[in-house]
């Protein structure tokens, strides 16, 4: 799993790349936490790239989402597809996450 | 039956625990290993079956679950999958060494207020139920396989008497002459 960042304003998009699941997904939790600790207040986290996720990598979204609710801060994730889009199905958590279709719906999300 | 999918059962008696037809693999309890065994399993499958890779996954996290909170990872310790594929369904049974799943009970009550929590759109009070940890869990556990297990799992979903072996049973819908037509 490759982990990326780009800016967009003050809205950072971290583009995901390849599978997240139990042996990587902390990866993309710990990064987020180190965001939060340099003070990034507006995130997109852009699954387009990602063709796998288990339970592990659905609990770091999880873990990312309520962290961020919780100091009021913004999320979106986008470009869920395929397996991604259905392993959230299953769990019933489309309308837990915020679902954007494309960065730039995600985007328009986040600066809202 | 539709109501047994909202649950965890244990049911020593269960049919889907009958072993017949069924093929076997035995894996030592190695964590980093659990998507290779996972694979060992699953290509033996109908591509028409795999679903891109969710059969994969599903499977995987039983595997997971057998290993990591059955076995505790002790490499010494089996677990014994047995499965049967054709292109109408997915059948498994996934067995470890361990004391069996004590919090079953727990687990249900859990999941019956989560599934509340949907039923009412109540979005606040879900994320309270979005993750079933025990004491056994770590942060790399994502506490929500299981929920995920009930519902792919259509044809059942059931674990034994101790509870260290579960069974389940996914049914496809075959496709016939454009008609569907549902699988055995």
């Amino acid at each position: 799993m490759e982990l990326k960042i780009r800016k967009n304003g003050d809205v950072y998009i971290i583009d995901v790349t390849g599978e997240m699941d139990l042996y990587n997904s902390y990866k993309l939790k710990e990064l987020v936490v180190k965001m939060l600790e340099k003070n990034v207040k507006n995130f997109v986290i852009n699954l387009e790239q990602v063709d796998y996720i288990d339970s592990s990598g659905i609990g770091a979204l999880i873990y990312i989402c309520s962290t961020i609710k919780k100091m009021n801060l913004k999320l979106a994730i986008s470009n869920i597809h395929g397996s991604v889009k259905k392993v959230i199905e299953l769990t019933k958590l489309m309308g837990y996450f915020p679902i954007a279709n494309s960065v730039e719906e995600a985007l328009l999300m986040v600066k809202e | 039956m539709l109501q047994d999918l909202k649950e965890l059962r244990s049911d020593e008696n269960d049919p889907l625990f009958d072993k017949t037809n069924m093929l076997k693999k035995e894996f030592p309890s190695d964590f980093r290993q659990i998507r290779y065994f996972t694979l060992l399993i699953v290509q033996s499958a109908p591509t028409e079956i795999k679903e891109l890779n969710i059969l994969e996954q599903q499977i995987s996290e039983v595997i997971k679950n057998a290993v990591k909170h059955g076995n505790h990872c002790d490499i010494n310790k089996k677990v014994t999958v047995w499965y049967s594929f054709s292109s109408t369904h997915a059948h498994i049974i996934v067995q470890d060494e361990g004391e069996g799943f004590q919090e079953l009970e727990k687990w249900n009550d859990f999941n019956r207020k989560r599934l509340e929590c949907l039923h009412n759109n109540d979005f606040i009070e879900l994320s309270n139920y979005v993750s079933f940890k025990t004491k056994e869990s770590d942060s790399q556990d994502g506490g929500n396989a299981l929920f995920a297990a009930l519902e792919y799992w259509n044809g059942g979903f059931v674990y034994n008497g101790k509870r260290n072996a579960v069974a389940m049973l996914k049914k496809y819908q075959q496709k016939f002459h454009g008609a569907n037509r549902d699988g055995e």
